[in-house]
């Protein structure tokens, strides 16, 4: 019923060529979940969003020092190696440091038709940064008429926050169904979706999950109960990882990833200035925790998730080398604490050694189960 | 005009005598926990086995990490410069030396007289191929000998991610446990080297022909699995791991005639 | 080998030495005094809170943590304090050097850590707001944080918009500097404060330019002695008065002929920060007669440039030089924002290339025969694109030498390997010692 999502996951390179020569258009690659997609959407451009391949590599140590995370490396290597010889530009919205090595090397190194650098805020808890990332879209949607030549319209704008919002909504919808008791789909399977999303026409993947919405609420569900866990940290795909976990009686019923509900949580509130409705959402929605400050706001949204979910432990996980990530663990691991949810810490690499996070993750799940006794 | 060169290495310290282009004898003893000891076992080996006596060399020249370890030697040259001799000697048209021994792994690029352009080294924390390899191999429950033709007998690319031998190790377990094959693990550490190495090298850039020394040249496993990854052939010497204390004679020998 | 030039220490050093004791003393004591204790960043402006009054003294945490670094035993105990609480060990090691401090409540500089009555932070790199929001989970929420936000890309794409959401920050910070402190603003004391830091900064760059001569009169081990002043409080008369002093030494020593290392024949730079408690790097470079003059680090972290009229780097002209008079706070923020927005050391956040640039016109200007890039684990901010940079200068035709480190934490400094490393690389540029 969800192997499509599955298929376009695995299959994103031949999907967006094949997107190109049915449509004509531009496809542009993009590395972080900042990105105004709405505003490429208008263009009639296909934001896709560039991923790692989860295999080792030896291609980016001249360009990306080994300080830095394995996503970033990745990511880069995927460009080097060819694999995104499809894409017509590459554009990036300022998060980390990271990805942001990926975005410049790329362009230094990968010839390419179109690249843009949108200088997101960061203190997005400041009433500036509406003003300034408004001004900012404002520059960007001028530089992508520009290359596309051909202008946005209002209506066009009015189409890209739809698509996106249609999206948004119906992911929340796949989210809702996760709260039952017996949840109808997998972590495992929902990962596959909103990754898929980030990487098909929005279109597409509207109807499709569409379809989906309509069909899962009489897939039979599982007899037996199995041990609620949300998955929370920086970039994950790493469906091995998932499997592996939903193999030991346990079952994702939420996320907090950019790869997951991070990306789709908020909607945008449209008004008649649709590059401030967009701006607007992109200042409030969850955050990256390299923009979550002064205060940690994310923290709440993730302990809220916890509950509304009936979670019962969280797995946290991180890319290794994650500053922004590292710099919120321990804070967002004693807050889970104190609502009595435990949290057990674990650190990706480029691939995962399944067999030592087996081991620890059924010591946890024991652990989770004897809790459930007393 | 005869001459010493002798280096002194993480494990081995090896030493040879070098008459003009000709060399006399070789000698490799353990450095053990005393490089100086093993040092001047080197010298009394290679001496004997050629029938000379100390005052007979012009001059001895050292290198290796424990080249200042060596009481008896009379300058010293790094190994970066002593394998760019080396190899520029046996192999003219080498441009790109990769040098792997127990402990450190180097990258060096040369021109076409020998003179060193650019090099990388591996870094504290991307451990040492050789030692790696045998902590492999004993987590294997193979011999060290063993590894390069099980390695060949591989049908089957597994990804491994070996940042530092701790970790590596219990990523083998883990494989061990998950039901692969011997000889496709065995192969998995060598790509899993090769890829670090080969990661180290196109830091510098590669420019052909490439040579490869250093004792893990031995290693048919490694050597295939690092061919595989450059998509190149690679020169290997005869002696490979004789490759640093052949430069050292090299550099004794300019520094005898030049003074 | 005998010794080609002349060298003689600094005069100026002695008071060098003085203003940075006096600086941590000034912060530890403010109290006794009626004062005001603010941390924040290097980068932080600090001529805002300046307007505050004349008692009011800052601990950047950059410097402070580096002075941790440079006493091995302390920088552990701060290190194993950080991991002890769950943080992670592969963060910017100034960062925890700084965290430990407070866990262990620990002053670098004798007796307890003593605590900001404010925040008043910049965030540059992804770590510089989160290191004081975890410094407030170590030591009480209630400290109230500001922190200005200053990402708006290269400086030479800067626009109205991008300078109006910095300059808006700090107008802001101003009201929340009045409210959290109760003290009424002085405009006038922030106008000055902000011709000091030009002042400051360009006169820094000017003492920079001198070391283009040969022999260099200044070598990079005692130019970090003498930038840190910039680090530590750019915006005071006191710093700014003392790089003219220290610009009048340097010119006579110019004059004079004297060398930093008297057997000087081959000219290096390095890159970021260094291993703080393994200068003797330097030293060790200066038996093959090789003189680190400086770095982009060294000049451009402090120091303000410009190209000049025949082409060549040297100081911005401040606007007392320009003939600006500044009038008001508006007008104070603005020349203070786009005045300090032109670091060259930031302009790689957005490019590497940026970077790469300044770094081969100083290998140029300055006449190098080579460079040594560290690779610094401590800092994601200042490590970031060095490997673009090093393919850079060696494609501009400039022997490069690599070693990894981390400025902060020396279990990440291989001592033995990196002293290996040097010696291929003067082997190769044809040094002996």
């Amino acid at each position: 019923m969800m192997e499509k999502f599955k298929e376009w996951y695995e299959k994103r390179h031949e999907y967006a060529k094949e997107w190109k020569s049915k449509t004509g258009g531009k496809v542009v690659g993009y590395f972080c979940t900042y990105v105004p997609e709405e505003i490429l959407y208008a263009a009639g451009v296909l934001p896709v969003r560039i991923l790692g391949s989860h295999e080792p590599q030896d291609v980016t140590e001249p360009h990306i020092f080994g300080m830095y995370c394995p996503f970033c490396r990745d990511c880069l290597a995927q460009g080097l190696k060819g694999k995104y010889d499809y894409l017509d530009g590459i554009m990036i919205a300022q998060s980390c440091l990271h990805i942001r090595q990926t975005f410049t090397s790329w362009k230094l190194h990968i010839p390419i038709d179109f690249s843009y650098y949108l200088p997101m805020p960061n203190n997005v808890q400041s009433k500036r940064a509406l003003p300034y990332l408004t001004g900012e879209l404002k520059a960007f949607k001028e530089a992508l008429e520009k290359w596309t030549g051909k202008a946005i319209s209002d209506e066009d704008m009015k189409t890209g926050i739809e698509i996106m919002n249609q999206s948004r909504k119906l992911t929340r919808e796949l989210y809702e169904l996760r709260k039952q008791p017996n949840p109808p789909l997998t972590g495992l399977e929902a990962m596959y979706a909103v990754v898929a999303s980030q990487i098909v026409d929005k279109k597409d993947y509207n109807e499709t999950l569409h379809g989906v919405l309509e069909k899962l609420p009489q897939r039979p569900a599982e007899k037996d109960s199995k041990v609620r866990l949300m998955i929370l940290g920086s970039e994950d795909d790493d469906t091995e990882f998932l499997q592996m976990v939903e193999s030991l009686g346990a079952i994702f019923v939420v996320d907090d990833h950019c790869t997951g509900s991070r990306y789709f949580w908020n909607e945008v509130t449209p008004n008649q200035n649709p590059l401030e409705a967009i701006a607007a959402r992109y200042v409030e929605r969850v955050p990256c925790p390299s923009k979550d400050w002064p205060e940690r706001t994310r923290i709440e949204h993730i302990k809220k998730l916890a509950q509304d979910w009936e979670v019962q432990g969280a797995i946290v996980i991180q890319q290794k080398f994650c500053d922004p990530h590292e710099l919120d663990i321990p804070a967002t691991i004693e807050s889970l604490k104190q609502i009595g949810i435990p949290a057990q810490f674990l650190e990706f690499d480029v691939t995962v050694p399944v067999g030592q996070f087996k081991t620890r993750v059924e010591a946890f799940l024991e652990m989770l189960k004897e809790e459930d006794l007393y | 005009m005869t001459v010493v060169g002798i280096d002194c290495g993480a494990k081995n310290v090896k030493a040879l005598i070098l008459e003009e282009d000709k060399i006399l004898a070789k000698s490799s003893v353990l450095s053990g926990f005393d490089q100086k000891a093993a040092a001047q076992e080197a010298l009394d080996l290679v001496l004997k086995d050629a029938s000379l006596k100390k005052e007979d060399l012009a001059h001895i020249t050292a290198t290796g990490t424990g080249k200042e370890e060596v009481g008896f030697s009379l300058g010293t040259i790094t190994e970066v410069g002593a394998n760019a001799k080396a190899i520029n000697s046996l192999f003219p048209s080498v441009r790109t030396v990769i040098d792997v021994g127990a402990e450190e792994g180097r990258a060096i690029k040369i021109n076409d007289k020998g003179k060193v352009i650019d090099f990388a080294i591996n870094e504290k924390c991307a451990a040492g191929a050789g030692t790696f390899t045998e902590t492999m191999a004993r987590a294997l429950e193979i011999k060290l000998e063993e590894m390069g033709s099980l390695s060949l007998k591989s049908q089957k690319a597994v990804p491994m991610n070996a940042q530092c031998a701790v970790f590596a190790e219990s990523e083998v377990v883990s494989l061990i446990h998950a039901k692969h094959a011997k000889e496709d693990i065995v192969r998995a550490v060598h790509d899993a080297i090769a890829d670090r190495i080969a990661s180290m090298v196109r830091k510098i850039g590669i420019e052909k022909d490439v040579a490869l020394v250093g004792g893990v040249a031995r290693n048919i496993g490694f050597v295939d699995s690092l061919k595989r990854d450059l998509n190149l052939d690679l020169l290997i010497p005869d002696d490979p791991e004789f490759s640093c204390a052949l430069g050292a004679a090299f550099a004794a020998a300019e520094k005898a005639k030049g003074g | 080998m005998g010794d080609k030039y002349k060298t003689e220490s600094l005069k100026c050093w002695d008071k060098a030495k003085e203003i940075r004791l006096n600086y941590y003393k000034n912060f530890a004591e403010a109290h006794e005094k009626g004062g005001l204790r603010w941390a924040g960043g290097a980068w932080s402006f600090d001529a805002i809170p300046a307007g505050l009054g004349d008692d009011v003294y800052p601990l950047t945490g950059e410097p402070y943590a580096a002075s941790i670094a440079w006493n091995k035993d302390f920088a552990l105990k701060c290190h194993e304090a950080v991991e002890k609480a769950g943080y992670a060990r592969d963060l910017c090691s100034y960062m925890r050097n700084y965290w430990g401090s407070i866990l262990l409540n620990k002053y670098a500089f004798g007796g307890d850590f003593p605590k900001p009555d404010f925040i008043w932070q910049d965030h540059i790199c992804c770590s510089h707001a989160k290191w004081y929001q975890v410094a407030r989970d170590l030591e009480g929420k209630d400290i109230p944080m500001y922190c200005i936000d200053v990402s708006i890309g290269p400086f030479e794409e800067l626009t109205d918009n991008k300078l109006d959401y910095v300059v808006g920050q700090m107008h802001d910070g101003i009201e929340w500097l009045e409210a959290v402190t109760g003290r009424k603003y002085d405009d006038e004391k922030l106008i000055r404060a902000v011709y000091d830091h030009c002042r400051s900064e360009s006169v820094w760059a000017e003492v920079c330019a001198l070391n283009k001569t040969i022999p260099a009169p200044l070598d990079e081990k005692t130019m970090y002695s003498l930038y840190v002043h910039g680090t530590l409080n750019k915006s005071s008369k006191v710093v700014a008065d003392f790089y003219e002093e220290l610009l009048d030494e340097v010119k006579d020593r110019v004059k004079r002929g004297i060398a930093a290392v008297a057997n000087e024949r081959c000219r290096v730079m390095s890159d970021t920060q260094p291993p703080w408690a393994f200068l003797n790097v330097f030293r060790y470079l200066e038996k093959y007669g090789c003189v680190s003059v400086g770095s982009l680090y060294t000049f451009g972290l402090i120091g303000m440039w410009d190209i000049k009229e025949d082409g060549s780097w040297g100081p911005r002209k401040t606007p007392q030089e320009e003939g600006i008079e500044i009038k008001d706070r508006d007008q104070a923020l603005r020349i203070l924002a786009s005045w300090e927005l032109n670091k060259p050391e930031w302009q790689h956040f957005y490019a590497p290339q940026l970077k790469s640039e300044m770094m081969i016109r100083i290998a140029k200007e300055w006449k190098l025969n080579g460079v040594l890039l560290h690779y610094n684990r401590g800092c994601e901010g200042l490590s970031l694109g060095i490997a673009e940079n090093r393919l850079a200068l060696k494609e501009a035709g400039f022997p490069v030498m690599i070693f990894e480190g981390n400025m902060g934490d020396e279990r990440e400094f291989d001592e033995t390997q990196t002293m290996t490393r040097i010696d291929a690389f003067m082997e190769s540029l044809g040094l002996e010692k």
